[in-house]
């Protein structure tokens, strides 16, 4: 109960089915005022799902949510209005201007009339398209209309920004734009649930970030207690020529590597301790057996904590 | 004050139909030329026009000249003598003639030539039958006054009073069906329906491309009724259909003279017809999944609907299977309302089962389309 008065954002044992299939499976997390968590997953893990319940779009079969102090369940208006949600997609009219569509979601969202036409203005500003306020939407760029959808969700000043796949199709300098108003929104005490496809971004702006994956949350914590899952070990990719089985038996006895797979014809993925002092071992291991022809180290960063726990890469 | 969110939805809806040019050139002025050409086409004129009756009879003779005074006096018939019963056979057949009478000479027995199917020459039946009645009468009169002993000039006098004494009592409400209006008056109302169904089906890309491009589940999530969004988009869509239907009428009744009837009885029907328009669009915007489609399938769709109906073309010329069938879509029954409404003396309790039948297809429509729209609009 403390925890639902604190947070911003509570929700527990999320689950949703459809049929036999699970979407959505126990899902459950914390969003404290002013802390931004991202929800990382690939296509079809139920990222989208989690978001339609946590919006009140979709009801779940079992879980609750509580925003600000309000039930979802049992008083959806509330918790609605503490809710602003930026969908993937431009959700906006595009035969009116930016000026009206954003009047529009005042009004929706009910805010008095008095204030409509300053608040307006005030997120006019905010997003930097004062200037093109009165042209229709199908006149802006990509990263404009990204910005106004966007800034269509801070009209009615919500405690919970809810963004899904917000730069998707921007280019950098609206990319670096959109990201930079976000960081102040949060440092303003604003929590933020946010869904990208750009590891990059969620690990810029995310303090905390959960690893979703078949419906359920398989990892969660700072990005520095997600790299720490997978050890401080290196990654190393090789491109094999020759006897791939045998150099792949032969590697896995080399000393300091954890884990060795094969994850093509002819490629070996190697997880090692201090991978990159391995290199001249793990050359001369193979020599005479398979001929080396290209080599990666990665080090250890959230792309390769995602790719350990979900077995895929983001964009997979 | 907080504003409604139902009336943003309205707003931003009907500014965004403000803004369709192409679409406002088919509410504002298609309407009007098809009721100017086709209005034209059909004999122009704002009032039901006369029926056209051929008569094969000979005028010397006395019970033949009295029958025809009294047809050609008859303010819904249009007398035209015809040389004899072939050419008046064929004259009805052709659709020339809404009916026929031949009057033998020396007899009292009339026939009466007209094709069972036309509601034209069942008009001029009943037309036809008040004028040899009114004869009949005289006739039968002057044998009474005889047979009392009266003679001939006494007998002529005093038929000639009570005639006279007759023509004192006002007949204030006649069900002398007057036959299908020609002209604007037959076009206007057919446009109407015809128009109204069609835009509105056309105007549901707009709520396809709101579902399209999220902007209806984006307002699921605001603070609002869902029952609240969807009455916004099923009320932008009603007043788009009502506003084509005002507006054929007012500027049909200023530049073409039309006389729409009881304004009760039109406003029933008219806003029935809106309410059965909207339900359309609305399923139409349900169903289909790009923009471009109800404006490819709706007007069509609405002309198919607009012919069964005896929107292009009266529903007597159609045949009585074609007429059956008309009457299982809206048009033909919004038609049969609207013409009835257009006879002098008619009102909203003279075409109460056409507005119960519209209202039921109303009812059967927004609700099936309403949970449909709802349906398709409940994830992101």
């Amino acid at each position: 109960m403390t925890d639902t008065l604190i947070n911003t954002l509570t929700c527990e044992n999320l689950s949703k089915s459809y049929g036999g299939v699970v979407a959505v499976r126990d899902v459950g997390f914390t969003i404290a005022p002013g802390e931004a968590y991202g929800l990382l997953g690939p296509n079809g893990a139920g990222k989208t799902t989690t978001i339609s319940m946590l919006v009140g779009l979709l009801k779940p079969d079992t879980g609750t949510v509580v925003v600000g102090g309000a039930d979802l369940a049992t008083d959806p208006m509330a918790a609605k209005a503490k809710i602003g949600y930026v969908p993937q997609e431009i959700a906006l009219y595009p035969d009116l201007t930016g000026r009206e569509n954003l009047r529009f979601f005042c009004r929706l969202f009910g805010l008095p009339r008095r204030e409509v036409r300053g608040r307006v203005e005030e997120v006019l500003d905010l997003v930097g398209l004062a200037d093109r306020a009165d042209a229709k939407l199908d006149t802006y760029s990509g990263g404009m209309k990204r910005r106004i959808n966007i800034g269509a969700a801070l009209l009615h000043r919500p405690e919970l920004l809810i963004l899904d796949e917000p730069t998707v199709g921007v280019d950098p300098q609206s990319r670096k734009s959109i990201l930079d108003g976000l960081e102040r929104l949060v440092a303003d005490g604003m929590a933020l649930l946010y869904t990208s496809h750009y590891m990059e971004e969620v690990e810029r702006i995310c303090h905390r970030i959960a690893i979703v994956d078949h419906g359920s949350v398989v990892a969660e914590g700072t990005r520095h207690e997600l790299v720490e899952l997978v050890g401080g070990a290196d990654r190393i990719e090789l491109t094999l020529d020759g006897d791939v089985e045998t150099a792949l038996a032969k590697l896995r006895g080399l000393g300091g590597v954890t884990e060795a797979v094969r994850t093509t014809a002819g490629s070996v993925r190697l997880i090692a301790e201090g991978g990159r002092y391995l290199l001249p071992a793990v050359i001369s291991t193979v020599d005479g057996i398979a001929a080396v022809t290209a080599v990666e180290v990665v080090e250890p960063d959230l792309e390769a904590t995602f790719l350990h726990l979900t077995g895929s890469t983001l964009r997979d | 004050m907080r504003p409604h969110p139902v009336l943003a939805l309205v707003a931003a809806n009907l500014r965004r139909h403000s803004r369709d040019r192409v679409g406002l050139f088919f509410i504002v002025v298609m309407p009007f030329v098809s009721i100017v050409f086709v209005g034209m086409a059909l004999g122009g004129g704002a009032a039901a026009s006369r029926l056209p009756v051929g008569v094969v009879a000979q005028e010397s003779d006395p019970v033949a000249a009295a029958v025809l005074a009294e047809l050609r006096a008859h303010p819904d018939l249009e007398i035209t003598s015809v040389g004899g019963e072939e050419e008046l056979r064929a004259g009805v057949r052709g659709g020339a003639l809404a009916a026929g009478v031949v009057i033998p000479p020396g007899s009292t027995t009339f026939e009466l030539v007209m094709t069972q199917s036309s509601g034209s020459g069942m008009a001029a039946r009943s037309a036809v039958d008040v004028s040899v009645g009114r004869v009949a009468a005289v006739i039968e009169a002057t044998r009474a006054a005889t047979s009392a002993g009266a003679t001939p000039a006494q007998a002529a006098e005093l038929v000639r009073k009570a005639q006279a004494a007759s023509a004192d009592v006002e007949v204030v409400n006649s069900d002398t069906a007057s036959g299908t209006p020609r002209g604007f008056a037959y076009t206007a109302p057919a446009n109407l329906l015809l128009f109204t169904f069609i835009n509105s089906m056309a105007v549901a890309a707009a709520l396809v491309e709101s579902r399209r491009i999220g902007m209806l589940p984006r307002a699921f999530t605001a603070p609002v009724r869902r029952g609240a969004v969807l009455f916004g988009e099923a009320l932008s869509r009603f007043i788009v259909a009502a506003a084509q239907a005002v507006l054929i009428m007012v500027v049909s009744s200023l530049l073409f003279g039309v006389s729409w009837g009881e304004p009760f009885g039109v406003a029933a029907v008219v806003g029935v017809f809106a309410l059965v328009a909207t339900g359309a669009a609305i399923l139409m915007g349900s169903l289909v999944r790009s923009s471009a489609q109800p404006s490819a399938i709706g007007p069509p769709l609405g002309i198919v609907l607009g012919m069964l109906g005896g929107c292009l073309w009266p529903a007597e010329a159609a045949g009585q299977t074609l007429t059956a069938i008309g009457h299982l879509f809206p048009h033909a029954w919004g038609m049969d309302a609207l013409l009835t409404l257009s006879r002098p003396g008619t009102g909203l309790g003279d075409v109460l089962p056409e507005v119960a039948v519209l209202g039921l297809m109303a009812a059967v429509l927004l609700s099936l389309s309403l949970v449909l729209f709802s349906r398709r609009t409940r994830t992101l």
